[in-house]
C-alpha cells in the first residue's frame, strides 16, 4: 500500500515534468533511426542489431531516469518527510524502484513496432531470439535502475548521481573485456560481472537461467545497498 | 508523553546539544525558545527519529525514539523547518500522497484530508500546484501535512515564519484549538508567540536548556517584585510627600489625568510595600491602581541567553 503510494508519486513526478517526454521522445526517434539504418543496410530481417543498440542507448538514458529519484528527495528536504513518517527505507526503496520500472516498461513496449514492422513483410521471422532479447533488456533494465537508484541514494546533486551511475553501468558493462586481456582469474571473475557478456547471450536466443539470476541478484544487491544508504542516516 | 533525557548530540566535534532533558505531559504545548543555532530542530529532528543522539534517550508516548522508532513516527506529526513540499504535486495530490504514508485507511482518506483542508483554510488553493503558491500558503501545506492524521504529538519547527500578521493569529489559534487533545512542541525565536500559544516554555542556548518553567513563572523569576505601576486619587497636593515618606522610595514618569495621577513606584525593599501604601492611604489618598510590573518574556529571555564569556563558542567546539 506504502510502496504504491510512493511508486505513484513517482510516476505523476515523471509524467508532470518534461524529463519523460524528452526521454521517450529522444529514445524512439533514436531507435526508429538505426531500425531505419540497419534495415536498409543489410536487407536481412532480424531485430538483433537493433536490440543491441537499443540496449546500450538504454544505458545512456537510464541514468537520466533515475538521477533525481533520492538525491532530489534529499536537496529539497522532503526526505525528512518520508524518513520521519511510518514507512521504511525498503519501502521507498521499492516503491521508487517500481515507479522507474514501469516507466522503463513502456519504452519497450513502444519499440515493440519494430518487431512487428518486420513481421508485416517476413513472415517467417525468426521469433525465439527477439524475445529472449526483450527478456534480456528487461532483465538489463532492472540492473540499470538498481545501479542508478543506488547513485541517487548517495549525493543530492542530480548531476552527480546521473554521472556515478554512467560510470558505474558502463564499468559493468566493458568489464568483460579484460577477460582476453587477462587471461587469469581475475579476468574471469570480471567476465562474470559483464553486463554486455551476460546479455549478449540473450541476443544469441538462449536463456540460461545463470544470467537470469545474475541479474536479479544484481538488481536485488543495488537495491538492498540502496535501502542500507537510506537507513544509515538515523544511525549516522 | 514526550520524554528527554541527557540527550546529547555531535555533529563531528561540535557539540549542536548538550545533556538535554525535559519532558512534555499530554495535551500541553511546550514553546521551545532559542536563538537561531541554539540547537532547536536538533532537539526536534531527535524526536522525530530523524537523526539519532549521541547518547541520552529521547521517548514519545513510552516508545524509545532509536528502539521503537516505527512506532514513534505512527503517533507524530512534524512539520520541519523548510515545509516538506513536492513542487510539481497539487495540494490535492500531495496530502493524498501524505494520506496514503500516513496510514490512514482508504475510507477516512477523503474526510481527513478535507478536514486537514478546512482546518488550514486552503480550500481554495487546493488543485493548485504547490510549486505556485507563496510561501504562506506553502507553510499551511505544510502544516495541514502534519495534522492530517490527527497525531498524538505535533512538532512543528517555526510554524509562522514567513506567514502574515492575519495568517499568524490564525495559525496561533489553530495550535491553540489543537492543544485540547495534541501534545505540542513549537520551536520559535519570536517571543510574543511562545506567550501567546504556549503554557509552557524551555528556553535553549548553546545546546544547553538553560529555563523549563510556566510563562508566568519566568516573567515573574525575571522581575523584582519592588517595582509598581501606581494610580492615585490624591486628597491634596501633598500625596508626593506621602508616598517618599519612606527612605529610598522612588516615583518616576508622573502624569496627571483630570483628577488621577499616574507614576511608576521603586521601593527599596520588597517589604517596604506595606509602610508605604499604609503611609498613603493614612492620609486619605485613594489608590486606583497597583500593578506589579513584570518583566516581559523578553527581558527574561535576554538575562538567561546572554552570556558575558566570549568563548563560550570556541569551548564547545573543542569539546
Amino acid at each position: 500500500m506504502k510502496i504504491l503510494a510512493i511508486m505513484r508519486k513517482e510516476l505523476q513526478t515523471f509524467f508532470y515534468s518534461p524529463v519523460a517526454y524528452i526521454v521517450f521522445s529522444s529514445f524512439l526517434l533514436v531507435v526508429g533511426y538505426l531500425f531505419w539504418i540497419v534495415l536498409v543496410t543489410s536487407k536481412v530481417a532480424t531485430l538483433q542489431p537493433l536490440l543491441y543498440n537499443a540496449a546500450f542507448i538504454l544505458l545512456l538514458v537510464s541514468p537520466v531516469l533515475t538521477m533525481r529519484l533520492i538525491s532530489e528527495e534529499r536537496r529539497s528536504n522532503t526526505i525528512e518527510l518520508l524518513l520521519t513518517s511510518p514507512i521504511s527505507p525498503v519501502e521507498i526503496v521499492i516503491g521508487k524502484f517500481l515507479a522507474c520500472f514501469i516507466l522503463y516498461l513502456m519504452l519497450i513496449i513502444l519499440t515493440f513496432q519494430y518487431p512487428g514492422i518486420l513481421w508485416s513483410y517476413a513472415q517467417n521471422l525468426d521469433w525465439g531470439p527477439i524475445i529472449s532479447g526483450y527478456i534480456g533488456i528487461i532483465l538489463l533494465g532492472a540492473a540499470f535502475i538498481s545501479l542508478g537508484l543506488f547513485a541517487s541514494s548517495v549525493t543530492e546533486n542530480q548531476v552527480m548521481s546521473a554521472m556515478i551511475s554512467f560510470g558505474g553501468l558502463l564499468l559493468f558493462w566493458l568489464c568483460g573485456w579484460a577477460k582476453t586481456a587477462l587471461e587469469n582469474s581475475l579476468g574471469e571473475v570480471l567476465g562474470k560481472l559483464s553486463l554486455f557478456d551476460r546479455f549478449s547471450e540473450f541476443l544469441r536466443g538462449i536463456v540460461d537461467s545463470g544470467n537470469v539470476i545474475f541479474f536479479l541478484v544484481f538488481t536485488i544487491t543495488f537495491l538492498f545497498l540502496t535501502t542500507r544508504v537510506l537507513e544509515s542516516d538515523r544511525w549516522r | 508523553m514526550i520524554e528527554l533525557s541527557g540527550v546529547t548530540k555531535y555533529y563531528g566535534n561540535f557539540c549542536a546539544l548538550d545533556g538535554v532533558s525535559f519532558s512534555v505531559g499530554k495535551g500541553e504545548v511546550l514553546g521551545l525558545l532559542g536563538p537561531n543555532g541554539a540547537g532547536k530542530t536538533t532537539a526536534m529532528r531527535v524526536l522525530t527519529c530523524f537523526i539519532p543522539a549521541t547518547t541520552g534517550t529521547a521517548t514519545v508516548a513510552g516508545f524509545d525514539v532509536f528502539e521503537n522508532s516505527l512506532e514513534v513516527r505512527r503517533r507524530l506529526g512534524y512539520l520541519p523547518e523548510t515545509p516538506p513540499l513536492y513542487p510539481e504535486m497539487t495540494v490535492r495530490s500531495y496530502l493524498n500522497f501524505i494520506a496514503d504514508i500516513r496510514e490512514i485507511p482508504v475510507k477516512m482518506k477523503r474526510a481527513k484530508v478535507d478536514s486537514a483542508v478546512v482546518r488550514t483554510a486552503l480550500g481554495d488553493h487546493i488543485d493548485r500546484v504547490i510549486g505556485t503558491l507563496s510561501k504562506g500558503y506553502r507553510q499551511r501545506v505544510g502544516l495541514a501535512q502534519a495534522l492530517l492524521h490527527d497525531p498524538e504529538v505535533l512538532i512543528l519547527d517555526e510554524p509562522t515564519v514567513g506567514l502574515d500578521p492575519n495568517q499568524i493569529i490564525e495559525i496561533r489559534g489553530l495550535i491553540q484549538n489543537l492543544s485540547a487533545d495534541h501534545t505540542v512542541i513549537l520551536s520559535t525565536h519570536i517571543l510574543p508567540e511562545v506567550s501567546m500559544t504556549c503554557k509552557r516554555v524551555a528556553i535553549i542556548n548553546e545546546g544547553r536548556i538553560v529555563a523549563v518553567d510556566s510563562v508566568e513563572n519566568l516573567e515573574q523569576k525575571g522581575s523584582n517584585s519592588t517595582r509598581f505601576k501606581i494610580g492615585l486619587k490624591p486628597a491634596g497636593i501633598d500625596w508626593k510627600k506621602a508616598v517618599e515618606s519612606v527612605e529610598g522610595v522612588r516615583v518616576e514618569h508622573e502624569s496627571v489625568r483630570g483628577e488621577h495621577v499616574f507614576f511608576d513606584l521603586t521601593l527599596p525593599a520588597e517589604a517596604a510595600y506595606e509602610k508605604v501604601f499604609r503611609a498613603v492611604v493614612g492620609k486619605g489618598h485613594l489608590f486606583t491602581e497597583i500593578t506589579p510590573s513584570r518583566a516581559s518574556l523578553e527581558e527574561v529571555f535576554l538575562k538567561l541567553t546572554h552570556t558575558d564569556e566570549p568563548s563560550s563558542s570556541e569551548r564547545r567546539e573543542a569539546a
